[in-house]
């Protein structure tokens, strides 16, 4: 537990330290405050959907950003092999590395809750949907964080990490659409791996459980693949 | 006789197509400096990455303290300490801050963290800069800080990867230094690619070409470990052998006209001292080309491209 708590802090530490958590939270909140205002302004609902639907559209460019350093630096530095030639567990490592990306994530999704508070105190939002969009939002990230892992994973390029892992995202966001030209049967399993699928039901408050099995096995699959490249050596 | 702490059978290791490492066999005995020789791309590196748990072999065994590193390798690797190549550090962290965390990540006992990170700060002398950030340190001080992290958890076995790489002589001299001092406690595996270097620390050597084990010899024998050209007046080689004798020196060839070669197992000092003393004239002293590399070249003679 020692040795995992001690790679968790090193994780958090490096993320926080570096000015990429700062900028990216930092542009995330300007854009969704921007957002936030002038559809507040305009349409006077008490609502925050559009806000879900704009901040999964810029995980999809973020979390890349974040993972793409987790292993691809850690490679090409050398430190990979330094930690794991000490005696601790693959499966501590890539843990350390998707809670540490998950606590800037969690940041910054957190700090949104900001126009949660304003809708509060200025209206009557429908609390649950907004519930549900937050839960939405962190269960992507998840998703994405550990997309993001397997494939720094597998390379020592930072840039080609971010890159593969935006096709991979993007195109799992958006493959509902190939679907609609899919016959029946492999339209509905292709819809069944869309994100943008899975996440509109929680950004407009209804949950279902294989919305959330979804997203929690596709996360847990990932962390496993992120494990198996560490270990394939 | 001890119980090897390595114990490497068949290591065979292969990227792709091509073969690395060929069916290497080799122990380290306890308290033992094993030295793998080889010129870049021997297959040294790998090796010691089969050992570390970093690279798994495509066939054979190997034992760390009697620990299979594939199927037992967190306890395999929980009985060495690590020192790669080109001693890869955290340089966004301070020393003490860094050996903390590698201390804590090697299972140290939190309550005996302290007293081991200090420890280790005072054997490799880093006391000046354990406050300071690693990316501010000179490859020197690098190398020592990446030395005192695989000492932490008290492991039985030390891997060096080249340890005296881009070091400067007084360096060189520090980590040789070290290495003796340290053998006393703990069985080391060092690589170089330095015949003179790999001479003056290890027990034994390991030659290495082409992934291919050559021979294992030992530095260690009577016959000496540095040898000497002397130009010697008015002896014979019956007296020069006599007067040889009680300096642990041996005379190994009487060549032509006063040249005589020498090994001497403590250096030519207590070897012309005896000569002087039993009235031989000593005219010159050179150094001749060392044993190991006469070694080195007759086993890889006609091999190297």
């Amino acid at each position: 537990m020692s040795a995992f708590s001690a790679l968790l802090g090193k994780e958090i530490r490096a993320l926080f330290q570096s000015p990429v958590a700062y900028v990216v939270i930092g542009v995330f909140l300007a854009l969704m405050g921007y957002s936030f205002t002038i559809t507040l302004f305009n349409n006077k609902y008490a609502t925050l959907i559009h806000i879900f639907f704009q901040s999964a559209g810029l995980l999809l460019l973020i979390v890349p950003v974040i993972t793409m350093r987790l292993f691809a630096e850690e490679r090409k530095a050398g430190t990979l092999e330094l930690l794991l030639t000490a005696p601790v567990r693959e499966s501590h490592v890539v843990l350390a590395k998707f809670i540490a990306s998950m606590a800037v994530l969690g940041a910054m999704i957190g700090l949104t809750g900001v126009y949660a508070l304003v809708l509060g105190i200025f209206g009557s939002p429908d609390w649950g949907a907004i519930y549900s969009g937050y839960l939405g939002l962190l269960l992507l990230a998840s998703t994405l964080v550990s997309i993001g892992l397997v494939v720094s994973a597998l390379t020592a390029n930072q840039v080609i990490a971010a890159i593969i892992t935006i096709g991979i995202s993007f195109s799992m966001w958006m493959i509902d659409t190939l679907a609609s030209m899919a016959p029946d049967a492999m339209g509905r399993v292709l819809i069944s791996f869309s994100l943008l699928a899975r996440f509109t039901p929680f950004a407009t408050g209804a949950m279902y459980t294989s919305d959330f099995g979804f997203f929690l096995s596709t996360t847990l699959l990932a962390l496993f693949l992120a494990m198996r490249a560490l270990a394939r050596r | 006789m001890s119980t090897p702490v390595i114990v490497a059978e068949n290591l065979t290791k292969y990227y792709g197509a091509r073969l690395a490492v060929d069916a290497v066999s080799f122990d380290v005995r306890p308290n033992e400096v094993m030295g793998l020789l080889g010129p870049n791309g021997s297959g040294k590196s790998t090796i010691l990455r089969i050992l570390t748990g970093y690279l798994h072999p495509t066939s054979g065994t190997a034992r760390v303290a009697g620990c299979d590193v594939v199927s037992q390798s967190l306890e395999a690797r929980s009985q060495l300490g690590y020192v790669p190549e080109d001693v890869p550090l955290y340089t966004n962290m301070r020393v003490l801050e860094f050996l903390e965390f590698m201390g804590r990540v090697r299972g140290v006992d939190s309550a005996r963290l302290p007293a081991a990170v200090d420890d280790a700060i005072e054997r490799l002398s880093l006391g000046r800069v354990r406050t300071l950030m690693i990316s501010k340190l000179s490859r020197g001080y690098r190398q020592r800080v990446a030395i005192a992290q695989a000492l932490l958890g008290k492991p039985k076995l030390l891997i060096l990867d080249e340890p005296t790489n881009g070091l400067d002589p007084r360096q060189i001299i520090e980590v040789r230094e070290l290495i003796r001092t340290l053998s006393s406690e703990l069985s080391i595996l060092v690589t170089s690619h330095i015949l003179a270097e790999m001479e003056r620390v290890a027990h034994r050597v390991a030659i290495l070409l082409d992934g291919k084990l050559l021979s294992v010899q030992s530095l260690r024998d009577p016959a000496g470990i540095a040898r000497f050209r002397m130009r010697l007046r008015n002896t014979t080689p019956e007296a020069v052998n006599a007067a040889l004798r009680p300096a642990a020196a041996e005379l190994i060839e009487a060549g032509r006209g006063d040249t005589y070669l020498i090994a001497c197992a403590d250096g030519a000092g207590p070897a012309v001292r005896s000569l002087v003393t039993a009235g031989i004239e000593v005219e010159e002293v050179v150094v001749a080309v060392s044993r190991l590399e006469d070694l080195f070249l007759q086993l890889t003679e006609g091999r190297i491209q």
